[in-house]
């Protein structure tokens, strides 16, 4: 797992190019222990328990080979973007069938508002709307092509 | 699972339970294209956790949640982030423990 931060406009952004493992739940644990190794998480298990938690009241997975996991939760520190890419894709039990590639979690601390919280996955979603976005996601070769990816989409 | 670690999941559960119950906020997530469940099962979640956790915080915990919309939150170089007033140093948690009462707004403050 290689992870670098990303200085973009959100200047907040994790980028894990290339998950290893092929199950959610372990994609989720290890996006969440990369969040807490640069300080966003002060708790990874009862965040990783609050995610699981989530995706079985309500998939994250978007279609097109997008997931966007997210929660308000005790255990995240500071408001944050991670961005995950699986090159083999992961069965996320998407309703069109397709593997996922590219997943941003999406967190918030508890005390945030839901609107603000609702209003950083808005912000995910919209980057991945667009095909060209979402290919470009996928060849990004580093921290600095996907801060112009999230700086042109307006992130 | 502890006493202590099952408030904290049922603090998560509350969150979650908060926007699957909000009309407003179950629309907003099916405009963004997820398709979130009815609430039902995260219902009988938090009756497990409830039977889970510690007694001597329930009480502290509804209260404040009753109140404030959280039961518990966090504290940050020693501010409670529920009522952002500064933390006495007496009023860290002892060895072994994470949890304590924040005497000015009653939230149960998490250390960790």
């Amino acid at each position: 797992m290689t992870s670098v931060a990303v200085p973009s406009v959100l200047d907040t952004s994790l980028f894990l190019q290339d998950l290893k493992l092929k199950k959610k739940e372990s994609v989720l644990h290890e996006l969440v222990c990369a969040a807490q190794g640069v300080r966003v998480v002060r708790d990874a298990d009862l965040l990783h328990d609050t995610l699981v938690r989530r995706e079985r009241w309500c998939s994250s997975a978007i279609g097109k080979g997008v997931a966007v996991p997210h929660a308000r939760s005790l255990g995240v520190l500071i408001p944050r973007t991670i961005v995950g890419r699986s090159l083999r894709g992961v069965d996320w039990g998407a309703a069109d069938g397709l593997a996922v590639q590219l997943v941003l979690l999406v967190l918030s601390p508890s005390e945030s508002s839901p609107d603000v919280h609702l209003d950083l996955v808005a912000r995910a979603i919209a980057i991945t709307r667009l095909q060209r976005n979402r290919q470009r996601l996928l060849d990004a070769d580093g921290a600095a092509a996907l801060a112009d990816v999230l700086r042109e989409a307006g992130a | 699972m502890s006493g202590a670690e099952a408030l904290l999941e049922l603090q998560e559960l509350d969150l979650q339970l908060s926007e699957a119950r909000a009309p407003a906020a179950v629309a907003r997530l099916r405009k963004l294209g997820f398709v979130p469940a009815e609430p039902a099962a995260l219902e009988r979640a938090r009756q497990r956790l409830l039977a889970a956790a510690d007694r001597r915080w329930i009480q502290h915990y509804e209260r404040a949640l009753h109140r404030y919309g959280r039961g518990v939150v966090g504290v940050r170089e020693r501010v409670c982030l529920g009522c952002f007033v500064t933390l006495p140093t007496s009023a860290a948690p002892g060895a072994g423990e994470s949890l304590t009462l924040c005497e000015s707004c009653g939230r149960i403050l998490y250390w960790r």
